[in-house]
């Protein structure tokens, strides 16, 4: 039963948000459809008159590019690896920051600090950790100065030092790296949200599994998890959308090239090739691109939708 | 389609459900492993097991205490360095910064890098043309996007799931995409050179009104549905129920969007890079750097950040006692 | 639920039919001279985009106090738009909405991205203009090379004038070198060292090097594409033309060769680039402890000669001289340098007399000699003309050049003895592709872990992958 009177008025509050939306996100859509089937099309040489033939070849021209596989390779692994492992920190820190009562305020604020660390200090903390000053690394000739602060921390408990982002570093330390600084750059947020929803549950379920001395695993798993369900769902969704569109942080470590020295190109996503192809005014290619994203992420969503409404409490 | 209310409701109700089961479960299992002991000893229990019983409790209680603040300070100290590594780094000299074996500690401390910040940047215009766009668009933000978190929340109407879905939907496309189209419409408006070019066109995200929207849908609705038959207005139950139960939402909203301001980069330089509405990160991140070399003074770069960072601070110190008021306030069952 | 899909395809259909509208765009006309010429009269306001750090801008704001004095009614309201990609992606998103600035800061290629909109103006018309245009003396007054490098876009236009120049030189330890020359050689079992002039001398150079000190690497190389760059113009081996669908030319047996060459010395650790240590190679060139990472010689651009002097101590005491030569070549007897540094070109824009107004200002800022010589004193580029660089003022700056304090002065003058050497690639879309790309595959090549008997073929086929991505990508 839908009556009219909710119906407009429902329309009529979200009229602002529809009215914004429809010019600066409908129409840029609407415009990204129409270059992603103009073949070649570029947006300055439009401008000097040029015209493009309607068809789908910017679509093939992604996808036998080059370096595609390689780009959705690396987005699909580093969203697989990074989302999981994210939420899960972030749960367990929301979780004790709330279980806690001293100190409590000042941790939650030790959190958020990331949050106002400037994002070129977080790119530089990570590259003086990771990086080993040297040269000819894994050779006979190698020079090193000074082989980073995490290779010393391991090397404490004896372990060889490997080189995480030089010239010469494997794909899986690079990954590892990665996955690394993305789920410390997703921390305080996911935390915020996490927090926020954890301090919003009623406490008397709480009190109620007090008195029953509950096992505290327990009420984490049947009180907490279930009841904080929508926040999780929301981390979740928002996480694998943001992984998906992952670029940032590999040039924060490894800079535009998209890759450690001489592996150029090897750690590119999605986004990056996007990027590139912006740069060089490849708009149609661009467009295409974005598209060919957008359906992954859609189909990817649709399926954490779908998981999550069967496991989501309201 | 009230089927959705009812499947919510009884959603809720399960809830409730799956509070009570552990607890009848945990009962269930505290009486098998008490009763054999019951009737097995006398009436009187020895009072040295009931001491037993509340030391290893104790224990076990203050252990898993030290483990959760070993855990949280561990976390800390992993998330606090990089902020560390800013606040040093802005105390540098540039050659002791460029040395290719970072110091964990400045050799000497200098404070004129802050002198030399404030004279190179004209933080103060920055500063102002930041907090100005960024209390702007919060407050129309926050407006829009309850507004529309209470329309897909409380209210029914045709194609409302195929709209939200949509609205979903324009999250998952890369944003660098709109920019040249936007800067287009921008420029048709006339809004080159002005705040309203860099408050507009983000108003509205969609990310804040699914949040909202998923802890509206926490709030009972037959709370909705008694104000109805109260005669309240929806403005009026809106602006006394749903926005103090979902406050910490809307905080983190504030703060989010805050951040946007402080950060944003790329279309601020586009639509009105000028002295009048620059914004700071634009200024930041062009004031330091040599063009001959193409080497940045980050030192002095940093401590512009450090010093731009800690009005956010203030910010969230001061929020975080209403995300606590939020908590206090949820006496309504939920 | 099917109402709603009807309305949502009436928004889409409303907004393709605004699109429609909005795309019928006409292709940019040059500018074209108006009858009555410059109006002196009526005030005029032209934006220029830079990127110039604040030193330079004070040069810049003190010479435009003079142009003011020469044309009262223009108005120069400069801007430092971050780095040179950052002015190219600005001023690409502005020719969409004809909001671009009047004239810029840029390289060769941004001109030819500006150009597949037509929005560029072409300068011929202003400098053949009877009294707005270059006098003969003028003309002759620019350094050819630098003049040439404004009309390398296949149609014999010119499209950018020169405002300051950089190229790359070799600095090397001059103390080192002075230890281990021929006078004092015979402590250690090596040959002398010397400066090296060719390629084939600076791997003795290395050589000997690494037998004095094994711990260091002789010759560090900032830019790897600059590198290969170099080698094919030095070489004579092609690396991109201008003529269509045969644009990338450097995957041939020659390019294997060089490819090869260095990286045989990389790997018995006689060089490094800024990629493979992750810092500028003048980092490792100024290192003093002999605990550290550390080159002997280093190859970077002359714009960045002041970060090439290693810190002074308490005292004001140099650790070591440094020396400055041009880079080796693959012949002596005709150099090849490349050349960097900004030119300036002028954006179509509807008003005649703003687009007037900015080549004054062009024509002003490349021909005024105290403003070459205050610009490039402050900034270690060169002068682009003659006038400038024998300017008393300047001659006396060049004058202190030595290796410690006067480190810049002694860049600049290298640079200029090097001037005629210089050369700059084709430009055209997708030359910035393919500068990226030698770059990368360059670098891949040297540290790659690959059998010698596969390194020639392993090569080949990096290279060929390149030309496949700037194929793409243009």
């Amino acid at each position: 039963m839908v009556d009219s009177k909710q119906s407009w008025k429902a329309w009529l509050y979200l009229s602002p948000a529809l009215v914004l939306l429809l010019i600066f996100t409908a129409w840029p859509i609407v415009n990204t459809v129409r270059i992603s089937l103009l073949e070649n099309y570029k947006s300055l040489a439009e401008l000097g008159g040029a015209t493009f033939n309607f068809g789908f070849a910017n679509f093939v021209n992604v996808v036998t590019f080059p370096d595609f596989l390689t780009a959705l390779g690396n987005t699909v692994l580093l969203c697989v690896l990074t989302v999981p492992l994210s939420t899960i920190i972030a749960l367990l820190i929301a979780v004790a920051l709330n279980s806690i009562k001293p100190l409590q305020k000042v941790l939650q604020t030790i959190f958020f600090l990331p949050y106002v660390t400037n994002s070129i200090a977080i790119g530089m903390v990570f590259m003086t950790m990771f990086n080993i000053i040297g040269t000819n690394l894994g050779s006979e000739n190698q020079i090193v100065t000074t082989f980073g602060l995490i290779n010393n921390v391991i090397g404490f408990f004896g372990i060889e030092p490997i080189n995480w982002i030089n010239a010469g570093s494997s794909y899986w330390a690079n990954i590892a790296v990665l996955v690394i600084y993305i789920v410390w750059d997703a921390l305080p947020f996911k935390i915020l949200v996490l927090l926020g929803g954890l301090q919003g549950i009623n406490k008397q379920y709480y009190d109620a599994a007090k008195i029953d001395s509950t096992p505290k695993w327990r009420v984490f798993s049947r009180i907490t998890v279930p009841l904080l369900s929508p926040m999780i769902t929301y981390v979740v969704i928002t996480a694998f959308i943001g992984g998906f569109k992952e670029y940032s942080s590999i040039v924060a470590i490894f800079g535009e090239d998209m890759g450690p020295a001489g592996a150029g190109g090897r750690l590119n996503t999605m986004v990056g090739l996007i990027y590139d192809s912006l740069s060089q005014n490849m708009d149609g290619w661009a467009s295409a691109a974005a598209l060919i994203l957008f359906a992954i992420i859609f189909v990817v969503t649709m399926i954490n939708m779908y998981v999550s409404k069967k496991n989501t409490h309201y | 389609m009230d089927n959705n209310e009812n499947i919510r409701i009884d959603a809720l109700e399960d809830n409730e459900n799956a509070a009570d089961t552990p607890k009848e479960e945990v009962v269930a299992e505290e009486a098998a492993e008490t009763a054999p002991e019951q009737s097995m000893t006398s009436k009187i229990m020895s009072e040295k097991d009931i001491e037993k019983v509340t030391t290893a409790q104790r224990i076990v209680k203050i252990a898993f205490t030290t483990l959760t603040y070993v855990f949280l300070g561990l976390m800390a100290l992993i998330v606090l360095f990089p902020f560390y590594w800013m606040l040093i780094s802005s105390l540098k000299s540039l050659p002791e910064y460029q040395l290719t074996v970072p110091t964990l500690f400045p050799k000497v401390i200098m404070w004129s890098n802050y002198v030399e910040a404030f004279n190179m940047a004209n933080l103060g215009t920055l500063f102002l043309n930041t907090m100005y766009v960024g209390i702007v668009s919060t407050l129309l933000s926050l407006v829009i996007t309850v507004l529309s978190a209470f329309a897909f929340a409380r209210l029914e109407f045709k194609g409302k799931n195929a709209l939200f879905a949509a609205l979903l939907g324009t999250m998952m496309i890369p944003g660098e995409l709109f920019t040249v189209t936007n800067y287009i419409t921008v420029t048709a408006f006339h809004w080159q050179y002005t705040f309203t070019a860099l408050i507009v066109p983000f108003l509205v995200s969609v990310f804040y009104i699914y949040l909202l929207r998923q802890n509206f849908l926490q709030i009972p609705n037959e709370l909705y549905l008694a104000a109805k038959v109260d005669g309240t207005s929806d403005l009026k139950y809106l602006w006394k129920v749903m926005i103090p139960l979902a406050l910490p939402s809307l905080i983190s909203i504030t703060i989010l969007k805050m951040m946007g301001a402080w950060n944003s980069y790329v279309w601020p330089r586009l639509v009105a890079n000028d002295e009048a509405h620059r914004l700071i990160s634009n200024g930041l991140r062009t004031a330091f750097t040599d063009v001959a070399s193409g080497q940045t003074n980050y030192p002095v770069q940093m401590a512009a950040c450090t010093v731009v960072s800690i009005p956010l601070f203030l910010v969230f110190i001061f929020f975080r006692k209403y995300i606590m008021k939020g908590v206090s306030r949820s006496g309504i069952k939920g | 639920m099917k109402k709603s899909l009807v309305s949502l395809l009436l928004v889409v259909s409303l907004l393709f039919s605004m699109l429609a509208m909005a795309s019928c765009s006409q292709p940019m006309p040059d500018f074209e001279m108006p009858e009555e010429g410059f109006n002196t009269e009526n005030p005029v306001t032209i934006v220029f985009y830079h990127t110039m750090g604040q030193n330079l801008q004070n040069e810049l704001n003190s010479a435009l106090k003079r142009f003011k004095t020469l044309y009262p009614n223009i108005t120069v309201d400069h801007k430092q738009i971050g780095g040179y990609d950052d002015v190219r992606d600005q001023i690409s998103t502005e020719l969409h909405a004809g909001t671009q600035p009047n004239l810029a800061y840029c390289y060769p290629d941004h001109i030819a991205l500006y150009n597949t909109s037509g929005g560029v103006v072409t300068l011929d018309q202003f400098i053949d203009h009877a009294t707005l245009g270059l006098t003969a003396d003028q003309k002759a007054d620019f350094y050819e090379k630098y003049w040439e490098e404004g009309k390398a876009f296949g149609d014999d236009k010119m499209y950018s004038l020169p405002l300051s120049k950089s190229t790359e030189l070799l600095f090397y330890n001059a103390d080192f070198f002075a230890e281990h020359d021929e006078a004092g050689c015979c402590a250690v079992d090596h040959k002398p060292l010397y400066v090296p002039q060719t390629w084939e001398q600076l791997e003795e150079v290395c050589a000997e090097i690494k037998k004095i000190d094994p711990n260091s690497v002789p010759l560090g190389y900032d830019s790897e594409a600059n590198w290969f760059i170099t080698l094919c113009e030095q070489y004579g081996y092609p690396y991109t033309s201008l003529e269509e669908g045969n644009h990338f030319q450097f995957n041939t047996d020659d390019h294997v060769d060089f490819v090869e060459m260095i990286r045989g010395w990389y790997k018995k650790g006689y060089v490094t680039t800024q990629e493979i240590t992750g810092t500028y190679t003048s980092n490792l060139f100024t290192e003093t402890d002999p605990a550290k990472l550390k080159c002997y010689m280093s190859i970077g651009s002359s714009g960045g000669t002041a970060h090439q002097a290693p810190t002074a101590d308490g005292d004001g005491e140099y650790p070591f001289e440094v020396g400055i030569a041009g880079i080796p070549q693959a012949d002596p007897d005709h150099p090849k340098a490349i050349s960097q540094g900004p030119s300036l070109c002028i954006l179509q824009n509807k008003d005649p007399q703003e687009v007037i107004a900015s080549w004054l200002l062009i024509r002003f800022l490349t021909t005024d000699v105290a403003f070459q010589a205050d610009f490039s004193k402050a900034s270690g580029y060169v002068p682009v003309i003659k006038s400038a660089r024998f300017d008393p003022y300047y001659e006396s700056f060049l004058e202190t050049a030595n290796g410690t304090t006067g480190i810049t002065a002694l860049g600049a003058t290298v640079s200029l003895a090097t001037a005629d050497s210089c050369f700059t690639s084709p430009a055209f879309n997708g030359s910035t592709v393919a500068r990226e790309q030698v770059g990368l595959k360059l670098t891949t090549c040297m540290t790659a872990d690959w059998a010698d008997s596969e390194v020639r073929a392993k090569i080949l086929e990096e290279l060929n992958k390149a030309i496949a991505i700037c194929k793409a990508r243009s």
